[in-house]
């Protein structure tokens, strides 16, 4: 692997300034601040919110690396937390400056050079420590959503503390990991939770005192009689500034394998949601998974892509849920498009004329045990998948994958209530063509599956990652690798990118590591690619 | 909705402080919670003392026994995960507190609105007394008592594991998202000393997706003796078990399994009742046994080789990703190649499993079970 000197790069860099025209919104401030409409229409420079931008596309308009030059791409810096906690997080890029997360932690990290700017340490003795999925940023103010279930607003400048509020008790058994989306004046966060049977919420909170606007609930208060609790809200969601609605996927019910106690829908657990973000007011909600008993939380990205379906302009909003099942939907009033399985599911008795799959009562967990397809980690996870414009390929990590799933009366209906064992899985990049449901592509990336996220550009690449911890860039028309490198273990993030200075790195993490990638300088401006020096 | 919460957010702030008494202490105040349940258990008694004798309030104790002991234990030990302890509950709740907690009630918990004032101040008397006995979520092995010590030692295990291992494993190591029932796990059952499930804990177990931890040999006791309580409080459930016992696991019809074996499982392909499964069912039981059934983790895979000059190698496939094949031959050396400069090819017998998945039916399943199971 090729490390490039630092003199060099800003040599390298300096030449390029003049040398490449970069887009409109291209910024030219030293101060670390982010307005509203440079969330709204992120500059190449920038990588402002969790999705990269409002859509939860994950894709990027920047075309400097392609096919045709990725077997030069190198490493240019490698940012060490020494911390045992793997990196889940979505980095933001504001400024030059880097900022990313692991439970209890906060790095901003010079993005040209990977140095160390500043580390905020905020070590919390509750809460449950399982991940961490980045900040969410507001003119000069970090938000940071702790396992204690605090939202901190840090100074971007130097990550000292501005206030601390909270999002919900930890007491009661709430934990918080995800990365807060803010919309204009308003900072959403979600809360985890699914270890006690309590109401999963959205909160929003004032950017500048941290009061708190508006609550959303995603379920009845605990103890409503033949009622559902759950619902937690862990993933970042997407918003449309025409709708002026957030969406937002919800987690599973409480009791988890026990679906008992709470007979019907259990609305509005496992749900893809659209809320007022000045209100917090449902506009409406569809549900993935009707009564679920596997566990299978709806939270994964509600992608938004405005384009033809079927011969008609829609507002779509597309998920691939971890119950096994693509769904595209009318983002204008949730009603269905699509429904399709795209990994082996056997629960369900078939799709609903509303698009929601009808689960079959005997596939629910029982004393002697049922085979369930997907497991109970799912067809995918919280990692994000992209949408290509071009191919209008949906690509994602998912998984085949069987289990048992177990639940007696001794199990109670408190809680998890019950039990699950996976017995075998394998994972695959897969490619969906969104008008059917098709699988084009599907790329494996071995045993178990790999769990890392996606990019797509629109030079035609697709960045992901396999089982064994290989960083993987495949053609997105056909899935074939391109160039891949190993870096010690799976990535558990996804992947990111942006230029500064006129060239475009990429950022994958992998364990308590952090990875920079991009073209040696100058390889991008040559006919004929740099030879990969190993 | 606001409005509602309001109202509802300080009960169930009450509510589920109880919840976290006795199960993992308070994070303010680890040492004093310890040490109060370790007065307890040497000021005490060792011995069990029935419940009713020796408090000194008959009203207080009575009334506990009929509204609050179906839910929270006879000793206020709770019923965990559900129900939580009550032993000191008055270091984490007030009074009023509690009053209003037994006035409103609070979840599944139903209030008690028209209890007599007189009765209630006894309870609330009683409740504040100290407890007859130590719980046994805190308290070490059954037999294996060192003292106080170990009641501090599983307590502070118990925070760490609710921090780091509970998501996965349950927060009383039963079970949960993904990871096993610790308090059934051969591992642990068969773990004299702690350093297997210490090992385990600090290499982790990549190939299940269990990360690895760096705790502190302390540390590690202490999550040592909170998995051992917690296996002593499992085996005292008895009849009332949670997870998965052998059992569960008896709805078969052997010889319908027996068909299914020879006939559309496909099994006797492979496998033999008197070959290689012969005795399998002495050999592993229940779960164990249905999950190998259904897919043996640990089946070998071969590999054939052949390098670029010809020369051709094999054995025991050892690597496999996308890029690299890696193999170890019969004298246990490992070789491997990238996977452009060769030709292979892998044999896994094991991949009949995994084709067998959509085929199955549950009955299929439980059937192949009980023919197994005869197989002794």
């Amino acid at each position: 692997m090729k490390f490039l000197k630092s003199a060099l790069v800003l040599a390298a860099g300096t030449a390029f300034i003049g040398a490449l025209t970069l887009g409109a919104g291209s910024r030219a401030l030293l101060a670390q601040d982010l307005e509203p409409d440079q969330i709204l229409h992120p500059a190449p420079d920038s990588w402002p919110l969790y999705h990269g931008d409002y859509s939860g596309k994950r894709h990027s308009s920047l075309t400097q690396i392609t096919p045709g030059n990725i077997a030069g791409l190198s490493l240019v810096w490698a940012f060490q937390t020494n911390q045992l906690a793997t990196i889940k997080s979505s980095p933001l890029l504001v400024d030059g400056i880097l900022y990313f997360t692991v439970p209890d932690n906060v790095w901003a990290v010079d993005a040209r050079s990977g140095h160390l700017l500043w580390h905020f340490n905020h070590t919390t003795t509750e809460g449950d420590h399982i991940g961490h999925r980045g900040v969410a940023m507001y003119k000069g103010w970090l938000y940071f959503t702790t396992p204690d279930a605090h939202l901190i607003s840090l100074n971007a400048k130097d990550g000292t503390v501005r206030w601390d509020k909270l999002i919900a008790d930890v007491k009661q058994g709430y934990w918080s990991t995800m990365s807060p989306l803010i919309v204009r004046n308003h900072v959403i966060a979600g809360v985890g939770g699914d270890l006690d049977n309590l109401t999963g919420y959205l909160r929003s909170f004032d950017p500048e005192t941290g009061a708190t606007q508006w609550q959303w609930d995603a379920s009845p208060a605990a103890g409503t009689p033949n009622a559902t609790t759950g619902g937690m809200t862990w993933v970042t969601g997407t918003y449309d500034p025409e709708l002026n609605l957030i969406f937002w996927g919800t987690g599973n019910p409480t009791p988890v394998l026990n679906g008992t106690v709470r007979p019907g829908s259990d609305h509005w657990t496992c749900s893809i949601v659209a809320i007022n973000p000045d209100t917090g007011k449902l506009a409406w909600g569809f549900q993935p998974s009707p009564h679920d008993t596997h566990d299978w939380d709806a939270v994964e990205v509600p992608v938004l892509v405005d384009a033809d379906f079927h011969g008609q302009s829609k507002k779509m909003l597309m998920q691939a849920s971890r119950n096994g099942y693509f769904f595209v939907l009318d983002r204008t009033n949730g009603k269905s498009l699509l429904t399709s399985p795209f990994v082996p599911a056997n629960w369900t008795l078939g799709v609903g004329k509303n698009g929601e799959p009808i689960p079959n009562p005997d596939k629910e967990p029982k004393p002697d045990g049922r085979l369930i397809a997907p497991d109970e980690g799912g067809a995918t996870n919280y990692r994000s998948p992209s949408f290509d414009p071009k191919t209008g390929l949906f690509i994602v990590d998912a998984r085949a994958s069987y289990s048992l799933y177990f639940a007696k009366p001794a199990d109670g209906a408190y809680g998890w209530a019950g039990a699950d064992y996976g017995v075998w899985g394998k994972g695959m990049i897969e490619a969906i063509d969104y008008q059917t449901g098709k699988i084009r592509w599907s790329h494996e990336v071995g045993p178990y599956g790999s769990g890392a996220g996606v990019l797509t550009t629109d030079s035609g690449l697709t960045i992901s990652g396999d089982s064994t911890g290989s960083v993987l860039a495949l053609d997105t028309s056909d899935g074939k690798t391109l160039w891949h490198a190993g870096t010690g273990g799976p990535m558990q993030s996804s992947p990111i990118t942006y230029e500064l200075d006129g060239r475009q790195y990429i950022v994958t993490s992998s364990g308590g590591v952090l990875f920079s990638w991009a073209l040696p300088p100058g390889a991008h401006t040559s006919e004929h690619p740099v030879k990969h020096t190993h | 909705m606001n409005r509602i919460r309001a109202v509802v957010i300080p009960v169930s702030i009450a509510g589920f402080l109880a919840l976290q008494i006795g199960l993992f202490q308070s994070d303010k105040k680890p040492v004093h919670a310890a040490s109060a349940l370790t007065n307890s258990t040497s000021s005490g008694a060792q011995a069990t003392v029935p419940a009713s004798s020796p408090t000194p309030d008959g009203i207080g104790s009575a009334s506990y026994a009929k509204r609050c002991a179906i839910c929270h234990g006879e000793q206020r030990e709770g019923i965990l995960p559900a129900f939580p302890p009550l032993i000191g509950i008055n270091h984490q709740l007030t009074n009023d507190q509690i009053t209003l907690l037994i006035h409103n009630g609070k979840g599944r918990m139903p209030g008690f609105a028209s209890i007599p004032s007189e009765e209630l101040t006894a309870l609330l008397k009683y409740l504040d007394s100290a407890p007859a006995m130590t719980p046994a979520l805190t308290a070490g092995p059954a037999g294996n008592r060192r003292g106080p010590q170990l009641s501090g030692e599983a307590a502070a295990g118990g925070a760490l594991f609710l921090q780091n291992c509970a998501f996965c494993h349950g927060r009383d190591a039963m079970g949960g998202e993904t990871g096993p029932d610790l308090t059934q796990s051969k591992l642990v059952q068969t773990d004299a000393d702690g350093s297997k499930i210490s090992a385990v804990v600090r290499e982790g177990r990549i190939e299940k997706k269990m990360p690895a931890f760096q705790f502190s040999n302390q540390e590690l006791l202490s999550l040592v003796a909170f998995i051992r309580a917690r296996e002593t409080a499992a085996a005292a459930m008895k009849g009332n078990r949670r997870g998965v016992d052998v059992s569960d696991l008896q709805t078969g019809n052997v010889e319908s399994g027996k068909r299914y074996f020879n006939g559309a499982g496909g099994c006797s392909k492979c496998h033999s009742p008197t070959g290689d499964l012969a005795g399998v069912a002495r050999r592993y039981e229940g779960l164990r046994l249905e999950e190998r059934m259904l897919y043996p983790r640990d089946a070998k895979s071969t590999v054939a080789v052949t390098l670029p000059s010809g020369e051709k190698v094999s054995g025991t496939l050892a690597y496999r990703d996308e890029f690299t094949i890696g193999l170890r031959d019969s004298s246990g050396t490992y070789r491997s190649w990238p996977v452009e400069n060769i030709k292979y090819t892998v044999d896994s017998p094991v991949d009949a499993h995994a084709a067998q998945f959509p085929k199955y039916t549950d009955d299929d399943i439980h059937n192949l079970m009980a023919y197994l199971q005869t197989l002794r």
